[in-house]
């Protein structure tokens, strides 16, 4: 399991797909010099509202479209000159191959994260606020965001391990994600919609009873849901998967 | 009898289609196993099963006295293959990607040197395989499948494509491989030629159907020229020539002799000239491998 994950880091480490990585902050930094918004008539902490613009187009449209292209990129070079049948007739589990490129995608989506809040810092920082740095909440949203982009990256590798083309799961992943945004106004469909999820997640104006902005039901029930859903759904599919 | 390949009843079929129908493949130690038959007969499919690549529709696998369903892992770790086109990583030089490799199969570092030797690819180790040439990612290929010192090496028509000269220097390579190691070989083609060179068994598949399979030398004695004889009363003359103590054939109306040097064809002649049979006609057959394949393969007939 561990060789095959050092295998996979290995093979993604010595490709071009790493600077999709890189263009998260840069993202970030763009969202942050392009939202315009005021904190002289509010007496809240200025890196709130900071937080909230940058985080909602973000979580909303840059989120879930950035993974789903790390997990095509992660089974290209199994696609494009018959990778899986080398790999596969190695003395592999199907089920360890396809364990390893989750766990490798849900660590780069993690990084990901970290590097989206370095940018949300910086452009802090450039901006010259004084507040203190809400660090309590940005871990809220780091890993609450986290979480909710799990049961999407499952799904998005099935698709990506599916279709040989760069396109089709890029195109279906897009589809996913536009509703998300007319869904996000009704409180009782974006509840259950999971690609709503990384934003209810990373929304710091929501509900703070419980651990995460996102009631702890909700996030067993959706996101812990579709995560089972997706995640056995590519397991299975990929057993069977012929190459 | 000890194999190290056995299948049973092994069956494919892709909707109505059948791409392999009941082959029976056993494959002994040591051997370099021909897997020989035209272009859509099966033999990657096969093989991909074989592999565990693409699951049976019905029959058995068993590698190393293994049944493959049961002990894939354990099978596979003492297996190397190259399954039709060459695979590879593009991005990634020809070490790396054999670095990529032994990652997993836990081999040490010294190992991607040796095969790169063994391949001849130790100058362009650091050179990305996307700009290599069909023969290099071939070669490369090969090199893979080697990585872990397999007992059994499954290659899966690796000259196809490729120039006169690599043709020949893969061959070569294949052929040192068992007296080196000790290893068996199944070796897939669509040239006869090609397998009459390398192997010591031959399997003959056409339409999914193993038609053929026995030692090279065995098919080597189908290819032996025959004399015929076409006479009159042929049965009886056919007798009186074994009882005579020369050994024939008789066939349709016609006598096969199975010796055929001058002195031999001669004494048969006066022999049947001498106990008054009219001959029509002395000739010659001559059947090339080639035509033995051809006809096996288009008539699907065991001989
Ligand atoms: N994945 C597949 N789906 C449907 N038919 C297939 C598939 N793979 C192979 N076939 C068919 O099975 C037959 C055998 O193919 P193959 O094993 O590739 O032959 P060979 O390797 O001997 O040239 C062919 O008729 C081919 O069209
Ligand atoms: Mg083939």
């Amino acid at each position: 399991m561990v060789s095959i994950l050092q295998s996979e880091w290995f093979k993604f480490r010595h490709s071009k797909i790493m600077f999709i990585i890189l263009t998260v902050p840069i993202i970030g930094i763009f969202l942050g010099f392009t939202s315009r918004f005021s904190n002289e008539d509010f007496e809240i902490n200025e890196w709130y509202l900071s937080l909230l613009s940058m985080n909602l187009t973000y979580a909303l449209l840059f989120l879930p479209l950035i993974t789903g292209v790390l997990a095509s990129a992660i089974c290209r070079y199994e696609h494009q000159a018959g990778g899986w049948k080398q790999l596969l007739a190695l003395p592999v589990t199907r089920g360890r191959v396809f364990i390893a490129k989750y766990v490798l995608l849900i660590v780069l989506v993690l990084v990901m994260q970290v590097l989206f809040f370095v940018a949300v810092y910086i452009v802090g920082m450039i901006k010259g606020f004084t507040d203190p740095f809400p660090m309590v909440i940005v871990w809220k949203s780091l890993v609450g965001g986290w979480v909710a982009t799990l049961p999407l990256i499952a799904l998005q590798l099935w698709m990506s391990i599916l279709f040989k083309s760069f396109a089709a799961p890029f195109a279906i992943n897009v589809i996913l994600t536009l509703p998300t945004i007319l869904v996000v106004n009704s409180e009782r469909f974006s509840s259950f919609y999971p690609w709503a999820q990384p934003f209810l997640m990373m929304y710091i104006g929501g509900e703070t009873g419980d651990t995460f902005y996102v009631p702890w039901v909700q996030l067993l029930t959706v996101v812990g849901g579709s995560f089972i859903l997706f995640f056995v759904g590519g397991y299975l599919y990929f057993q069977r998967k012929a190459v | 009898m000890e194999y190290v390949v056995q299948t049973t009843n092994l069956s494919k079929r892709f909707g109505k289609e059948s791409a392999v129908i009941g082959l029976d493949m056993k494959i002994r130690k040591g051997e370099i196993y021909g897997f020989l038959g035209p272009n859509g007969a099966g033999k990657t499919t096969t093989i991909r099963m074989l592999l565990g690549l693409m699951k049976a529709s019905s029959g058995t696998i068993q590698i190393f006295e293994k049944d493959l369903n049961k002990e894939k892992i354990n099978i596979l770790k003492r297996v190397g293959s190259l399954v039709e086109n060459p695979s590879y990583y593009p991005h990634l030089t020809a070490y790396e990607n054999l670095e990529a490799l032994r990652k997993i199969l836990g081999v040490p570092k010294t190992r991607i040197h040796e095969v790169l030797e063994i391949v001849r690819l130790t100058e362009v180790a650091n050179k990305k395989v996307k700009g290599f040439s069909l023969g290099m990612k071939q070669r490369l290929g090969i090199a893979a499948s080697l990585l872990n010192s397999p007992e059994l090496l499954i290659l899966d028509e690796p000259t196809n494509g490729l120039d006169p000269s690599g043709i020949i220097e893969i061959r070569n390579l294949i052929k040192q491989l068992p007296a080196e190691t000790g290893m068996t070989i199944l070796i897939s083609s669509h040239l006869l030629t090609e397998i009459d060179q390398m192997a010591t068994t031959v399997g003959i598949v056409t339409k999914g159907k193993m038609i053929y399979q026995d030692s090279i030398e065995s098919l080597r004695m189908y290819a032996q020229q025959k004399v015929l004889l076409k006479v009159s009363d042929s049965e009886q003359a056919w007798r009186s020539l074994l009882g005579n103590g020369i050994k024939a054939d008789w066939e349709d109306g016609i006598i096969l002799l199975s010796e055929h040097s001058d002195g031999k064809v001669a004494k048969a002649i006066h022999t049947l000239v001498h106990e008054g049979y009219s001959i029509y006609r002395v000739e010659e057959e001559k059947r090339s491998l080639e035509d033995i394949f051809l006809q096996m393969t288009t008539r699907e007939k065991v001989i």
